[in-house]
């Protein structure tokens, strides 16, 4: 399979196609937008946090394949994570993401591993952590992040 | 048309051919720059306009004998017009702060395009913070196209400066400069002319169009990155203060008080971008030698069959559709990212530029974070946008 191929395989342009918890919700309690305005990519995260626990992720905005990929794949694997369990995720997709580490996947991150294609490709890389940081953001009472 | 002067065309990305369709970003520059840079470097390699010794006499000829070339390109009345700058920003910022800032108060308007680049919108907003003075701008329509009947209008009584681009970097659209230098000098009120992506495409004229200020990009004009030239007429830039302090721009300096040099010595401190200076002359020899006129009738050509092509391209839309238009395309596609279209495009040696290219203005108008854009030069071709036709199609069966 070429590399661009692997970049777009199935499960990214599934994720792309029919992404999950996409949309304003009705309420939350924590949010921040993602923005990385040279390249286009926009995704606001709406968090609801009870109990020190992700209760639910939502995600708004206009963005990259990869982009709404990673949003829509992450808010799958973090619902329901303690925040200090998804901390421990959050590191270990940086790592996921650095060009300097050859680990291809994390049993901790599930789907989310198939976004390594995403290395072979430099200038991408911030589109697939952009919604992580927004994330990190919205836990952390910080109302914007970027990733350029 | 000439490919075989441009040894950058000839690679191989992805291990396909390269289709360079990126030129509103840089050019890539004909193998007569790239020599004159190097026998600058090899054989005439010293500081110009200070030493006595021979190899500093042939430096400072040759870069004097570039800014002649690029008087003659632009047809200036005197080749001391022109100051030697890095590019357009540093031309726009220099007129900003030494010509605009004296005659300028709180309560004054300085008149932009929609169509600015980034470049031509933000030294006017920095002026305007530092003076209180406001910044307006004459809009846009669907098309791409200034609204000019409004021109009249906007030049108010407060109007103390006009700041506009010649042809659009994202859209293409080529103003007619012409008519709106008169319409403000009707009223006295100076104008620079953006020119970045005009000398690349169009036989341009100083002196015809009048205009107070005109910028040059050398490395969009298939000279060295880093180069350029601000044109002004000889009355403004003999009353102008200096831009930089430093040296070169002086003719005598004590602890009490510093003489200034003449125009043009006076605007260009410190030792300047001498090979970039000497590229970019070889550039403009270049293009007179190809001949102005052939290079803009092969623009056309080339816009009229690559605006046929994209428009059979299904859910592609075309973003700026003026009737007077430079080789310039930009575009989004239903369903598809500009970025994730680019990163596919790339994979079949297409180069290509995504995202707002400078002007979110323009973008915000057209209610969008970005598009791609495919920006052409005479040395393309029409199987190259072919190439991009195709590369599209299977960029958009790949997310079907």
């Amino acid at each position: 399979m070429s590399d661009l191929n692997k970049l777009y395989k199935q499960a990214i342009l599934e994720h792309n196609r029919n992404p999950r918890n996409f949309g304003q919700p009705d309420s939350w309690t924590h949010q921040a937008e993602g923005l990385n305005a040279i390249c286009g990519d926009q995704v606001m995260i709406y968090l609801t946090i009870a109990d020190n626990r992700l209760q639910a992720i939502n995600y708004a905005g206009e963005s990259c394949a990869i982009s709404m990929a990673s949003s829509s794949m992450m808010t799958e694997l973090s619902t329901g994570l303690s925040l200090d369990d998804w901390q421990i995720r959050f590191e270990l997709f940086k790592q996921l993401m650095d060009t300097g580490n050859e680990v291809q996947s994390y049993a901790e991150l599930g789907e989310v591993n198939t976004l390594v294609s995403v290395k072979k490709f430099p200038s991408r890389i911030k589109s697939a952590t952009l919604c992580w940081y927004a994330l990190d953001a919205a836990i952390h009472g910080r109302d914007t992040a970027t990733t350029e | 048309m000439l490919r075989e002067h441009f040894p950058g065309l000839n690679k191989q990305v992805h291990a396909k051919p390269l289709v360079y369709l990126d030129n509103a970003a840089t050019a890539q520059r004909p193998r007569a720059v790239i020599d004159a840079v190097n026998d600058y470097y090899l054989n005439h390699n010293a500081n110009i306009h200070r030493g006595v010794h021979s190899l500093s006499e042939s430096a400072t000829e040759r870069y004097e004998q570039a800014r002649r070339s690029i008087s003659r390109l632009i047809n200036a009345p005197s080749e001391k017009d022109l100051i030697f700058v890095r590019g357009c920003t540093e031309g726009v910022n220099l007129v900003a702060q030494t010509f605009v800032r004296n005659r300028i108060k709180a309560g004054d308007e300085i008149l932009i395009s929609h169509l600015e680049h980034h470049s031509n919108i933000v030294p006017w907003q920095l002026l305007c913070e530092q003076t209180g003075a406001k910044l307006k701008v004459i809009p846009m329509n669907d098309q791409g196209e200034l609204v000019l009947n409004e021109l009249d209008q906007l030049l108010g009584n407060k109007t103390k400066f006009m700041a506009v681009v010649h042809v659009s970097n994202a859209l293409g659209t080529i103003n007619p400069i012409k008519k709106m230098v008169a319409a403000a000098h009707e009223k006295n009120i100076p104008v620079l002319v953006d020119g970045a992506q005009a000398t690349p495409h169009l036989k341009v004229d100083v002196q015809d169009l009048d205009c107070d200020f005109y910028t040059v990009s050398g490395h969009k004009m298939y000279g060295p990155t880093g180069s350029g030239v601000l044109y002004g007429k000889a009355e403004h830039l003999n009353a102008m203060p200096p831009y930089h302090g430093g040296g070169e721009m002086i003719s005598k300096v004590t602890f009490e008080s510093t003489v200034y040099n003449a125009v043009p010595a006076k605007f260009e401190a410190g030792t300047p971008n001498i090979a970039g200076g000497i590229g970019l002359g070889a550039a403009a020899e270049f293009m007179m030698s190809v001949g102005l006129d052939k290079i803009a009738q092969r623009d056309q050509e080339l816009r009229v069959y690559a605006e046929q092509a994209l428009g059979e391209v299904p859910g592609l839309r075309l973003i700026g559709t003026a009737v007077e238009k430079s080789p310039v395309f930009s575009f989004v596609i239903d369903g598809i990212h500009a970025h994730d279209i680019g990163t596919i495009i790339d994979h079949h040696g297409v180069a290509i530029r995504t995202g707002h290219h400078c002007t979110m203005p323009i973008f915000q108008y057209f209610g969008l974070a970005g598009s791609c854009r495919a920006s052409l030069a005479f040395y393309n071709t029409e199987k190259e946008v072919d190439v991009l036709v195709e590369s599209l199609l299977k960029a958009k069966a790949m997310f079907e």
